[in-house]
């Protein structure tokens, strides 16, 4: 029996000592230094060639945050997740309540309006800059009829970042869709039909007892429209790279164009370790907040 | 329940869906159908039916090198992602759901924390880190930076999956004198090819679409995965865009047929994935 | 003594050629930026040329896009697998990459070689007393005009002379419903060229080194804010096509080709690719294409054959194979120069080259860089990678209206004082 105990904890640490070190050596030289280096780097004035010896403190922060960009990036973060909110969910969840029933072509409906998300965001932002491009696009063809020269929408700064909005919803509301319907599929039939027995109807049996159900999914989706909202970046280069003057940077594409193309290391770094504090700290208190009961 | 009012509901839902159709099948069924256009006709009918078809933009694109260079270097990347995300995430999936000892509870805290930021926070970093390992220009540049960061999400996604698998199985072989290393090969990967499959479609798919990371470590336009090619395509063909569109569906075909013949896993994959992330 | 140097030269080639002598062939990575393919198609004939005559040597072209190559070029220097020659526009761009290590010095490979080329240009490839690429053209910016619309507003291009003038002419040309102006203003820098332009004329050579000396705040000085308030008059007309800023160089000057605007401030060498750019590819023919200098300011320190213009090169990396060199004398060889020049796809550098220049257009660039006393490169490059970048960004705010010329100088300046 001893022995039988040995050779299973033996046992057990050949498998501890073999299995775990490829995953946390890989998690470890590729995620976590770097976000510590980020840290470090933040602190230097370096061109990233040789080893960074500029120290300059905090100032890179602050040549951030001074940034005009910078601010309107942050504000165009808020947009998407303005629109998110308030366009999309609604959006999602409407298909996701007439989709969830079953009747011919619904399975069919539900993929077309989830394909957009499978898509590659450098391939939807080019596909929609030919429907924006005055000369070709949708815009242009309508405009066409009327005689008269399309606007260029993405290049004007007043038009460019609501017409990326566009583009997000039609990219991202698919995969909100789904996730409520995959919701509505596991909610408990007998509620719903005790409410319908009792008498509700159409909107009021939606509105007073559907909605409130799928609330938990309703939070998640708002955790994703926030946390993809922090991400977004491929989608803005093929359509604006930012512009035009610098309208429409997210933080990302901020950290991108002002960062790596200029090789400028200490202030991308800033710009990250920024980012990462808006993310960790988003990622606890909403979890904290509003989903203590997952 | 007048019958009056029902119709009315369900014409409202016709109409809506009706719309919903149309906002999400145009700019595709337009960027299909540009590709079959001269640039002349693009002009005046973007949205119609061709009038003649250009075979050839589609011909020219197929034959070409680059095309297929792309896809396969694309195809390189993402199979070696899903590989090496689905060997070392599995393993140590395992460990963190059968192997209890001192400082796991904390290791596997240390790497879901992975789930709470994205690589651009730490871009800069990550590019200094692949070029000291002298990796720049090369698949694993990328490769390993992507299984990194996936990291945390597959082994969330594994370790439940292996913990939900009866533990009679575990307790039955221990008993038999297989070892941990044995069962996690004998046993419980072959039961566990659901998640696996669904895992790897999500990796995949991630993969394939990625753009950040190979955009920066990568300078050889031998070595770029398609959407880096497709950008330097529409650079050079800046306003061609009936060529530009037939080349972005050629692009996105590969995706759209796996999806057709993968959508089980890619929907319950992306959303449960995303469900736990 | 000869025979230690003998065996000291035999060991050095030796050791330059050693990663060579393993495959045949050596392989020379080009890597450049020209999209006119009418141009590039002269250049593979050059290459193939060369590899005749050199046999085992092999010139791999590689192309980027111009906006794609300046984002990538600071990623793309650090990787083994970087290109053995990339392009150049000298300056402070040119100076961080040397202070960087990634550049071969040619010095001793280039030799005497650069006798033959104009010394001006050849000097702005010159870091600390050593060389590190070779210039194979030069460029003036200035009004390209399509004199077909002037006429239409009743406006003679040739009697353009002061800033005032220019406005007016704007105004006239609105009047007559033609878009005065077309630009480029997605990628920034055709914005730019207003912004330094001005202070080319308004603060000359004197005001530009008493900026980099931070002398009167630098570019924060009157000079720097008068540019940015005269810049604003002209973007107060509104004199530019609809949807500027949404509009990359090449669009522009198609836009400009297909006759759409009336002017372009433009780098001489668009004289050719207006027409490779427009739809119908012929753009605004040899009778209907004009040309004015950059308008003086009046009480302007700058003299009024001050140039503003581009200095264009080529640079050989570290580590490339001594061919490279070789290849790029090559490529700013008379014949090639000569050959270049007659297509009208560039000023040559080569000296006596530029009499082959093959229209009146190009002869009268090539006289006015000639006839200049100070020739400034484009601030984006001479500032270096990150100063240069934020000139352009600034210059674009201003013209998108959400800077000021002040915060525009300031933000430069500041720029400036952080350094690269």
């Amino acid at each position: 029996m001893r022995f039988a105990v040995r050779r299973r904890d033996s046992s057990k640490w050949a498998a501890i000592l073999l299995f775990l070190p490829p995953a946390l050596l890989l998690f470890s030289i590729f995620v976590v230094l770097p976000a510590g280096e980020a840290g470090w780097y933040s602190a230097f004035n370096w061109n990233g060639f040789g080893r960074p010896t500029r120290w300059i403190g905090l100032d890179n922060y602050r040549f951030v945050l001074d940034n005009r960009a910078f601010g309107v990036a942050i504000g165009n973060n808020l947009k998407v997740i303005a629109v998110s909110l308030l366009v999309q969910l609604p959006l999602a969840m409407t298909l996701a309540i007439i989709l969830a029933e079953r009747f011919r072509g619904a399975v069919a409906l539900r993929m077309l309006f989830f394909l957009p998300y499978i898509l590659a965001e450098i391939a939807t932002g080019l596909m929609f800059s030919f429907i924006y491009d005055g000369n070709y696009g949708l815009l242009a063809t309508i405009y066409g009829w009327f005689g008269a020269e399309a606007p260029h929408l993405l290049a004007s700064p007043a038009t460019a970042m609501p017409a990326i909005l566009v583009v997000i919803v039609w990219k991202y509301f698919g995969f909100h869709m789904m996730l409520f319907i995959a919701a509505l599929q596991g909610l408990d039939r007998g509620v719903i039909e005790a409410a319908r027995i009792d008498g509700a109807t159409g909107w009021q049996l939606q509105r007073h007892v559907v909605i409130p159900l799928l609330s938990p999914t309703i939070r998640l989706s708002v955790f994703f429209s926030v946390v993809g909202s922090l991400q977004l970046f491929d989608l803005i280069m093929p359509l604006t790279r930012g512009g035009p003057a610098d309208s429409s940077h997210t933080i990302v594409s901020f950290l991108y164009t002002f960062g790596v193309t200029r090789m400028r290391v200490g202030f991308g770094s800033a710009v990250g370790v920024i980012l990462f504090l808006i993310c960790v700290t988003f990622a606890f208190t909403y979890k904290r907040w509003f989903m203590r009961d997952e | 329940m007048s019958k009056a009012r029902l119709d009315g509901t369900v014409a409202f839902k016709a109409l809506f869906l009706c719309a919903a159709v149309l906002f999400v099948a145009t700019p595709l069924l337009a960027t299909v159908l540009g590709g079959f256009k001269s640039l002349g006709e693009l002009r005046t009918n973007p949205f119609g039916l061709p009038h003649s078809w250009e075979w050839h933009n589609y011909a020219d694109i197929l034959f070409s090198s680059r095309y297929w260079t792309l896809l396969g270097n694309s195809l390189a990347i993402a199979l070696l992602t899903v590989a090496l995300t689905l060997i070392t995430g599995s393993m140590a999936a395992f460990v963190f759901a059968h192997l209890r000892f001192f400082g796991s509870e904390m290791l596997f805290a240390y790497i879901t924390a992975g789930l709470l930021f994205p690589a651009a926070t730490a871009i800069l970093p990550l590019f200094i880190k692949v070029r000291d390992l002298g990796l720049l220009d090369s698949y694993f540049g990328i490769v390993l930076p992507q299984v990194a960061f996936g990291l945390a999400m597959s082994i969330l996604l594994l370790r439940r999956f292996f913990r939900d698998l009866p533990p009679e199985l575990l307790e039955a072989a221990v008993v038999d004198g297989c070892s941990y290393i044995g069962f996690f090969g004998h046993i419980t990967l072959p039961l566990s090819r659901p998640i696996l499959a669904t895992v790897g479609t999500i990796v995949f798919v991630q993969s394939w679409n990625a753009y950040l990371v190979p955009l920066v470590m990568l300078n050889s336009d031998r070595l770029y995965p398609w959407p880096l090619g497709i950008m330097v395509y529409q650079g050079e063909f800046s306003s061609e865009w009936n060529l530009i569109l037939a080349f972005i569906t050629l692009t996105i075909l590969p995706t759209v047929v796996l999806f057709l013949f993968a959508q089980k896993h890619i929907v319950a994959g992306l959303t449960a994935g995303a469900v736990k992330g | 003594m000869a025979i230690t140097r003998r065996i000291l030269l035999a060991t050095t080639t030796l050791a330059l050629s050693s990663h060579i002598a393993a495959s045949a062939d050596t392989v020379v990575k080009w890597l450049h930026i020209e999209a006119n393919p009418a141009q590039v198609k002269i250049w593979e004939e050059v290459a193939r040329d060369f590899e005749a005559k050199n046999p085992g040597v092999k010139i791999e072209m590689s192309f980027l896009e111009n906006e794609a190559y300046k984002a990538k070029a600071p990623t793309l220097l650090q990787s083994k697998e970087r290109p053995h020659i990339i392009y150049s526009w000298a300056g402070g761009v040119l100076k961080s990459q040397v202070e960087a290590g990634v550049l071969e010095d040619i010095t001793a490979a280039v030799g005497d070689y650069k006798d033959n080329l104009s010394p001006g240009a050849v000097a702005a490839f010159n870091v600390d007393g050593r060389l590190y690429g070779l210039p194979h053209t030069v460029s003036q910016v200035g009004f390209m005009y399509n004199k077909a619309l002037f006429a239409k507003a009743g406006v003679d291009g040739s009697k353009i002379a002061s800033w005032d003038d220019l406005l007016d002419a704007v105004r006239k040309l609105k009047g007559a419903s033609v878009t005065p102006i077309a630009v480029g203003g997605a990628d920034k820098w055709p914005l730019h060229f207003y912004w330094t332009h001005l202070a080319v004329r308004i603060g000359g050579k004197p005001g530009f080194q008493a900026a980099l000396k931070g002398e009167n705040g630098g570019f924060e000085s009157p000079v720097f804010q008068r540019s940015g308030e005269l810049f604003k008059q002209l973007v107060d007309l509104q004199p530019f096509q609809t949807g500027f800023l949404g509009f990359k160089n090449p669009d522009a000057v198609g836009y400009f080709g297909d006759g759409k605007a009336a002017m372009v401030l433009a780098i001489s060498s668009f004289y050719v690719t207006q027409r490779t750019l427009s739809a119908s590819k012929a753009g605004v023919g040899d009778d209907n294409i004009g040309w004015f200098n950059f308008p003086i300011v009046s009480g302007g320190k700058g003299d009024p054959s001050d140039t503003l213009g581009g200095i264009n090169g080529w640079l050989v990396t570290k580590g490339a194979p001594k061919e490279a060199v070789g290849f790029i004398k090559h490529f700013i060889s008379a014949d090639v120069q000569k050959r270049l020049a007659a297509g009208n796809y560039i000023i040559p550098t080569y000296k006596g080259a530029e009499s082959g220049l093959g229209s009146e257009f190009m002869r009268n660039i090539a006289h006015n860089i000639a006839a200049s006393k100070y020739h400034q490169n484009f601030y984006d490059q001479d500032l270096g990678p990150n100063v240069g970048r934020v000139v352009n960004d600034a210059t674009a705010e201003i013209a998108g209206g959400t800077m000021t010329p002040m915060q525009a100088a300031k933000a430069i300046q500041d720029a400036f004082r952080q350094g690269n």
